[in-house]
């Protein structure tokens, strides 16, 4: 055993080596979060300082109209990212776990739109989308429908239309999904197979309980990045029409920076967080249930 | 058995750290060539400015006329992108630039904040002489009897329309509407659609674009807002009228043919894809900018402009209506060099100046007398009329109240929600329900803080 000047030493060494992060930590996350506490208690308009109000901000909030509109919009965006990114991923991923020909060319390129810029997937999109010129309207044009939708246009169809975009990039899932399909050990496929089990309840009973840890690892991830939307609407839709896809993130933004209310947009951001919270504690009790890890 | 061989390169602490400083080392001292530098001994003012390209041209050269004119001062102009909320936060931080050039309507939120500094402070340094100004563009400039923000261009909103559509569809192409039912008479024969139904040719609509959902009731003598009460009027009989009018439009060009069509332009605005300057659209409202990329873009165009027309009621073609705004440039509070930004600000001021910028970027004077060279040598043919509008008794500003921006965002849904068929009245009513709440909050957050300020 090191004698204790040594250890000391040690620390100290260890404490130098991570103090980048460290301040890192405290200046540009712990401060500030705890500073947003503060104001979201204050009438703070960032061009004079903060005057406390107590929980007027709040009281404000469950009055306003236009947070329970974002909270809606955003929720069903991250049901519809989550439910349909899983279930277009997994079967992805199923697919790219058989001896295909090409299939590690048609791996790249599933992963790849996840590299593109978001800004750069969005304006492409938006010309996917052009209810005229568009590629999916001019399709439909070719394959006789006479009067294809304005995707983006429509207060009904824009949400679906960016949860539909938002499948494009559900490379980093597959990738997930494809490593923890390589671990299933093919011997309990093939007792399965040998006690009659088809592939589909192949699938069921044996497949997805052994990977149910990353479906789990993936759902949590995508739906915390899905309460958080912003870029995709903000660039696309700017939230319209008529505020069908005006998401919390950006409901957050304009509070902030375009309306000058920032004590007000603190509020919105800790309600945020913790209607995330609530739901990662939700979707982790699940997992006790329904989640299976192997022994080591 | 063990590897014996020893790695070919090992990164030890001490290279890691060597590595580390030399790096910081080049950053700090690494000359940055991309930036002008100031003449020895001048003092250097940083203005923000919200234009890029050609817009942004046309400033510099009034910045380097400024900085050739004399030898004590230096003003570095930079574009900044979303510059509303930038300056926000420079000014709450404590860190701003010289001079901030934002928006007419920005001034009475910044006013209120006491987050720029009143010009009439710098009275001693030579005043500013409001009476100069175009009446409009003296309201846009003050706020509760104080000067607060100088002009940088003004803008008024006028109808644009293609003289060769005109003429080819057997009609004069000397005499575009004035009242809004012969605009919607018009808009409805010069649209083309083909055998889909998809419109080909607009002949004019009031959702291409929808940046200005709230210009609608000003042609119908019909104000948003009533200041003396502190009172959001969207739901008075004036604006239901006018969005009835704008509900009118859409039923008969078809709701959704016309979103489509103009959803097309989304991002192809103001470049050579814009519906009017590609012969797409016949008429359009748009800033008198349109002209300056008509002639980048399209020169060939056969256009012309006129007053936006007006409800059948009030049509006086000697006092035309429209939306008067302007580009304003400030001082903030806690700037580095208020003395010598305001010198700078007063150059802004001086009328050659101002014509000199408001003519290369196509906009009309914001001064009560124009001069006649400016008249003579404009690039934008239509000039005169965006002058008269500007000039007009009859013209209208924008809310002077600090929650303009979410009276901007919430008629732009409701003119959606109008436009698909939602019931007028009722859309207004909830819409001005909403905005007097903020209103109402804005106002009593003001008073909270005015006692705070007294009391500190």
């Amino acid at each position: 055993m090191l004698p204790r000047s040594a250890q000391r030493r040690d620390q100290l060494a260890g404490l130098v080596w991570i103090s980048p992060w460290l301040i890192g930590f405290v200046a540009f996350l712990a401060v500030p979060a705890a500073m947003s506490v503060y104001y979201s208690l204050t009438d703070y308009a960032l061009l004079e300082p903060p005057v406390w109000i107590g929980l007027d901000n709040y009281r404000a909030i469950a009055h306003d109209p236009l947070f329970f509109l974002s909270l809606r919009n955003t929720l069903i965006y991250a049901f519809g990212t989550v439910f349909f990114g899983t279930i277009v991923s997994l079967s992805l991923a199923v697919l790219l776990d058989q001896p295909l020909p090409g299939r590690n060319l048609v791996r790249a390129i599933v992963f790849l739109p996840t590299l593109v810029p978001i800004v750069a997937v969005s304006l492409g999109w938006m010309w996917i989308y052009n209810p005229n010129t568009g590629l999916i309207n001019v399709t439909l044009r070719a394959l006789g429908v006479s009067n294809p939708p304005n995707w983006l246009g429509l207060p009904a169809l824009a949400m679906p239309s960016l949860i539909f975009m938002s499948l494009w990039m559900v490379g980093s899932a597959v990738v997930i999904y494809g490593a923890a399909l390589r671990d299933v050990p093919a011997q309990l496929r093939e007792a399965a197979a040998i006690d009659g089990a088809g592939p589909i309840s192949r699938f069921m009973h044996v497949t997805l309980p052994m990977i149910s840890p990353a479906v789990m690892f993936n759902t949590i991830m995508s739906t915390i990045w899905s309460l958080q939307v912003f870029a995709l609407p903000y660039i696309m839709t700017r939230g319209g029409p008529s505020d069908a896809t005006l998401v919390y993130s950006m409901y957050v933004f304009r509070s902030a920076f375009e309306y000058g209310k920032m004590g007000y947009a603190s509020a919105l951001a800790w309600l945020q967080l913790l209607f995330t919270l609530a739901l990662t504690i939700g979707l982790l009790a699940l997992a006790r249930r329904f989640v299976y890890y192997r022994a080591a | 058995m063990m590897d014996t061989q020893a790695p070919p390169f090992e990164l030890t602490r001490r290279a890691a750290l060597v590595a580390a400083l030399a790096a910081g080392t080049g950053y700090v001292f690494w000359p940055d060539h991309t930036r002008p530098r100031a003449p020895r001994g001048r003092l250097e003012l940083t203005y923000w400015e919200k234009w890029t390209g050609s817009e942004r041209l046309a400033l510099q050269k009034l910045v380097d006329r400024f900085n050739q004119s004399q030898d004590r001062l230096w003003v570095r102009l930079l574009s900044i992108s979303d510059i509303t909320s930038k300056a926000m936060v420079a000014i709450g931080g404590g860190d701003p630039p010289d001079l901030i050039g934002l928006f007419s309507y920005s001034v009475p939120v910044y006013a209120e904040a006491r987050a720029i500094l009143p010009l009439d402070s710098f009275a001693h340094l030579g005043p500013i002489d409001l009476d100069r100004y175009a009446p409009g563009i003296a309201d846009l400039l003050t706020h509760e009897g104080r000067q607060w923000a100088g002009v940088n261009t003004c803008y008024t909103l006028g109808l644009y329309f293609n003289r060769a559509i005109f003429r080819n569809a057997g009609l004069d192409p000397d005499r575009p509407p004035r009242t809004t039912d012969e605009l919607l008479e018009l808009a409805d024969q010069l649209t083309i659609r083909d055998a889909s139904g998809r419109i080909t040719q607009l002949g004019f609509s009031p959702n291409l674009p929808t940046w200005w959902p709230f210009i609608w009731p000003m042609l119908f003598d019909a104000p948003i807002y009533d200041p003396a009460h502190n009172r959001c009027t969207f739901d008075s009989p004036g604006c239901i009228a006018a969005y009835e009018w704008v509900q009118a439009c859409a039923d008969r060009l078809g709701p959704a043919a016309t979103r489509a069509f103009a959803q097309e332009f989304v991002r192809s605005m103001h470049g050579p894809g814009d519906p009017f300057i590609s012969g797409r659209a016949a008429m359009i409202v748009q800033g008198p900018w349109m002209a300056n990329f008509i002639g980048q873009f399209n020169p060939a165009l056969d256009f012309s402009a006129a007053p936006v027309p007006v409800a059948p009621s009030l049509p006086e073609p000697h006092l035309p209506r429209g939306m008067l705004e302007a580009d304003v440039i400030m001082i903030p509070r806690g700037c580095p060099h208020p003395e010598a930004a305001y010198e700078f600000l007063r150059f802004m001021q001086q009328q050659h100046v101002q014509e000199a910028l408001c003519s290369m970027h196509c906009k009309p004077s914001p001064f009560r007398e124009v001069s006649a060279r400016f008249k003579a040598g404009h690039p934008n043919r239509s000039i005169d009329v965006f002058d008269a509008i500007a000039k007009s008794p009859r013209v209208s500003i924008l809310p002077q109240t600090s929650v303009w921006e979410r009276f901007a965002d919430e008629s732009t849904s409701a003119f959606d929600a109008i436009w698909d068929g939602a019931d007028v009245a009722a859309t207004l009513t909830e819409l001005a329900n909403r905005l007097q709440r903020e209103l109402d909050r804005a106002l009593e957050m003001r008073r909270r803080r005015n006692a705070h300020r007294r009391d500190s």
